[in-house]
């Protein structure tokens, strides 16, 4: 499903994704400034491609995407990903895709936003993401929220003749005893 | 699969757009190109429906990844690979790989070679990279392979039939390790200091 809107702070809003969203989030992922964290630069390029997956997300009751917009354009994409809604639990991601607004605190506020809605309106229970050691901006945006370690991937990802570890998060609701550690039941 | 933006210093590897459909019409009908065989012929000539279907099978195929490309602003060729064991390749094989004639003896062949590696080796860290069909009579590519570092690992005999006559092929192959020894400057990425973050 898409998220609604959720304005933010310096002129960041998070709003459902259009069609011709989800075509430039392709497009900013085939570029070299954006990718050096990210996948291999291939995809089904089509329209019909990427109506498919615009609608798919659309229909999906596990998934949560919004459009990031700054200053009323659309700059990048956040979403809640493989919602386990037993558990409620969730991965989260975020994509800045103009590599020229690094630094203004873009993520910063869309992963507030998120993190925000999803404990106020979705009432998860934790959200987990990973997220590649190096890229500090996407790491330090996500601590700001309250993310913290849970763990380290050694050697997760390979990139110009150097191996970059993941960075595992995990972050609770405000309050939540989540966190604090509960032996086992010994049964009965 | 299509594959995204890979800059060389002459060359861009890009993602092939509807435009370029009338290109692959005419360098498919070339017999210049078609001359090198396989590796020069991605498909025989057809209709322009029949192309765009080529197209579409090509964008949904996560076995290969095909590129066009540019020089400045200017459609000068193609390449396309495809993952040997996908999904779970660690190698890759070079389908086809050509330049448009009228753009030959630029440079525009080595660079986008050269810029193709990169992406195998230092962007998707491949273990190794092969071709498998290269005439026996293509200097200029043969010239291409070994200046990268690729070594021959076959020859067959009387593979290729064309002008009245066959052809032997020759059989290259590279590995990471060669592009390491051989290329270490050449970068997609500046690399991060000991503690650097981006």
């Amino acid at each position: 499903m898409f998220g609604p809107r959720l304005d933010g702070k310096n002129g960041v809003t998070l709003r459902a994704p259009t069609l011709d969203d989800a075509k430039i989030f392709v497009r900013w992922m085939l570029e070299p400034e954006t990718t050096r964290f990210w996948g291999g630069r291939t995809a089904d390029f089509r329209d019909e491609a990427f109506a498919e997956r615009h609608k798919k997300n659309a229909d999906d009751p596990t998934r949560v995407i919004w459009s990031i917009a700054y200053e009323d354009e659309t700059v990048g994409f956040a979403g809640l990903f493989d919602i386990d809604w037993v558990a409620r639990d969730c991965e989260s991601g975020i994509f800045i895709g103009r590599a020229d607004l690094y630094g203004r605190g873009i993520a910063t506020e869309a992963v507030r936003l998120r993190t925000e809605f999803a404990w106020r309106e979705m009432r998860l229970h934790r959200v987990h993401n990973w997220i590649s050691l190096r890229n500090r901006g996407s790491r330090r945006a996500n601590e700001k929220s309250g993310y913290r370690q849970m763990g380290l991937l050694k050697r997760y990802g390979f990139r110009s003749g150097q191996w970059y570890d993941d960075w595992l998060g995990e972050v609770f609701p405000p309050g939540s005893p989540a966190g604090t550690f509960v032996p086992p039941s010994k049964g009965g | 699969m299509f594959g995204g933006t890979v800059r060389g210093r002459k060359t861009t590897l890009r993602v092939p757009a509807d435009a370029d459909l009338e290109a692959h019409k005419r360098w498919a009908a070339d017999m210049r190109i078609r001359r090198a065989g396989p590796v020069g012929r991605w498909h025989e000539p057809a209709a322009t429906a029949t192309w765009k279907e080529r197209w579409t099978e090509q964008a949904k195929d996560k076995s290969s990844v095909l590129w066009s490309i540019a020089a400045a602003d200017q459609l000068v060729g193609y390449a396309r690979i495809h993952f040997d064991g996908a999904p779970h390749a660690d190698g890759i094989s070079i389908d086809q790989f050509v330049i448009d004639p009228e753009h030959a003896r630029k440079g525009y062949g080595w660079d986008a070679a050269l810029t193709l590696h990169r992406w195998a080796f230092d962007f998707m860290n491949l273990r190794l990279a092969a071709i498998d069909r290269v005439a026996a009579d293509d200097v200029g590519r043969q010239r291409i392979l070994e200046r990268l570092g690729y070594v021959r690992f076959g020859h067959g005999h009387g593979v290729y039939y064309r002008d009245g006559a066959y052809v032997d092929q020759y059989l290259y192959q590279m590995e990471r390790d060669t592009w390491n020894e051989r290329w270490p400057d050449e970068r997609e990425y500046p690399p991060l200091g000991e503690d650097s973050e981006r």
